[in-house]
């Protein structure tokens, strides 16, 4: 059976100056799946998704979302039509409360805000005893756990994560993926990007690998993690 | 006793004015993300508009509409020139200052070429009001009390509208962190031409009360007015509203008081070396930096 194709990267280029941080870069992210990017630190994860979500602009290139081209539209526009960007580093609105935080999540549909905080609380419930907190007194792991409420508040069609374990203890960072994994469950198409290379391919269905801003390597996860050059590259050789 | 009970009055309401003035202007460096110089000098063509729509009806409520309105429509007729600006340089508060400077001069020249052959402006003596209350040298005329219960009114409404509304919200969202607000799908353009009209309102219904406190206006107040709002807004901390609304009220008082105790000339040097010594202490202003 051929899947509905979500969203289609075809050959975008990215610079910062003479620096080409992504470069004729295609993915594709199916309904229903979850599609993982992998490389280290630098590789140029978080400008394909900054990219693909209009923050940087591509040079070349085309961006295809649920069959409409998103390229060079600007970035509220596109997250207004249902791409859902989960920034790295746990990004909150640190001088506002958790409350504050998710209402300005559900910022385009303002009248299901309330049946929307309700599904929220069933994937996280600790923030519903937090609602009145600042959201900049919170832990790290509970600000990841806001940030990707915040996005599920708009109804995302798709949800990009951006290194969601980046900088949380091991015990949270299992907790955000059995989240995301639940999400997933529940009919959310997920594309994470991500450092941690033996997490992500456990956890995902297909993923790219990325080196130097070019996408070097793509399969199915089980594929990949039995690829003798990804073995030796991102999941150490003994492995 | 009896000065100081006075120049206070005088002090409060003519602060109630410099706080408004500092909370537009703060607003739009906050979520516009420009310093706005010349949003004063807008405020006192507003009242130029008073004076001119006064001398064909005496209605309170036109006069009101007519200030706010004109307020409103050219702080957001200017607003894309600093959206083209930010496109050009980036956001760069430096060159949004320079720039409304010269757009201040521009007011202040239209205001003395062509308004009223370049002569102050003096509004009907009932505009400003007999003193509603009066005891020894101490009087409170009706203008102060539109200044300053006016004045404490749309403070409250300013607040109200900030942290206790959908749009309020937005605009704290911008100020705090833009991108993130755009990646969460809140259109920035919109929320940005947003603050401009709210500083629009506030200007407009700020001309009103001014033109009832002071009876006149000339083409040099905004100039006059715009450097004591660029000095409260800098001794509370850029950006930091609720320190605006502290530093702007302790200006007037301070203003009051040298008219009350010194030779009244001395006001604004007084003002402004109140600036320099805390911004010798403090150079993040006393409440802090918050743009």
């Amino acid at each position: 059976m051929k899947k509905n194709s979500m969203l289609r990267v075809e050959g975008i280029s990215v610079s910062y100056g003479p620096v080409r941080a992504v470069d004729n870069v295609s993915i594709e992210v199916n309904e229903g799946e979850i599609v993982v990017l992998i490389g280290a630190n630098g590789a140029g994860k978080t400008t394909l998704l900054r990219a693909i979500l209009g923050v940087d602009k591509a040079q070349s290139g085309k961006v295809l979302f649920l069959g409409n081209d998103i390229t060079g539209k600007s970035t509220d526009r596109v997250a207004k039509s249902g791409l859902g960007l989960i920034p790295e580093g746990h990004l909150v609105f640190s001088t506002m409360t958790v409350l504050e935080n998710l209402q300005l999540g559900g910022y385009h549909n303002p009248r299901e805000i309330d049946s929307n905080l309700e599904s929220v609380f069933e994937s996280f419930p600790v923030l519903r005893n937090r609602l009145d907190q600042t959201a900049g007194t919170l832990s790290g792991g509970e600000q990841q756990m806001l940030s990707i409420a915040r996005a599920l508040m708009s109804r995302p069609k798709l949800i990009m994560a951006d290194e969601p374990s980046l900088g949380l203890a091991p015990k949270v960072v299992s907790e955000i993926f059995d989240i995301l994994r639940d999400l997933n469950k529940k009919g959310y198409t997920i594309l994470l990007a991500e450092q941690n290379a033996k997490k992500a391919l456990e956890f995902g269905n297909r993923g790219y690998v990325m080196e130097t801003g070019r996408v070097v390597l793509e399969g199915p996860t089980q594929e990949l993690m039995s690829n003798p050059e990804v073995r030796h590259a991102y999941l150490g050789s003994n492995v | 006793m009896e000065i100081f009970v006075a120049q206070l009055l005088n002090g409060l309401s003519l602060g109630s004015m410099y706080v408004l003035l500092v909370l537009g202007f703060n607003l739009m460096l906050l979520v516009a993300k420009i310093i706005q110089f010349a949003y004063p000098h807008l405020v006192v063509l507003s009242m130029y508009v008073c004076w001119a729509v006064l001398r064909y009806t005496d209605n309170m409520l036109l006069v009101v509409l007519a200030s706010v309105a004109s307020c409103i429509v050219i702080n957001i007729a200017i607003e894309p020139i600093f959206r083209l600006l930010a496109k050009r340089h980036g956001l760069d508060i430096n060159v949004s200052f320079v720039v409304s400077m010269s757009m201040a001069l521009l007011i202040t020249d239209v205001m003395s070429h062509l308004l009223n052959y370049g002569y102050p402006i003096a509004f009907p003596s009932d505009w400003v009001g007999k003193s509603i209350f009066s005891s020894g040298l101490i009087a409170f005329s009706a203008g102060q009390a539109y200044a300053l219960f006016g004045g404490i009114a749309a403070v409250v409404a300013f607040f109200y509208l900030l942290y206790r509304t959908r749009q309020g919200r937005v605009l704290r969202a911008i100020s705090e962190n833009s991108l993130l607000s755009s990646i969460i799908g809140i259109p920035i353009v919109k929320t940005r031409v947003l603050s401009y009209g709210v500083a629009g309102l506030l200007g407009g219904l700020t001309a009103v009360m001014l033109a009832r406190l002071l009876g006149s206006a000339s083409p040099g107040l905004g100039d006059f007015v715009g450097m004591k709002v660029v000095a409260a807004s800098i001794l509370a901390g850029l950006g930091n509203l609720k320190g605006g609304l502290v530093c702007g009220l302790l200006l007037g008082v301070a203003e009051s008081m040298a008219i009350g105790y010194l030779a009244g000339s001395w006001s604004n040097a007084i003002a402004f070396m109140m600036m320099l010594i805390i911004m010798l202490i403090k150079p993040e202003g006393l409440f802090g930096i918050r743009a």
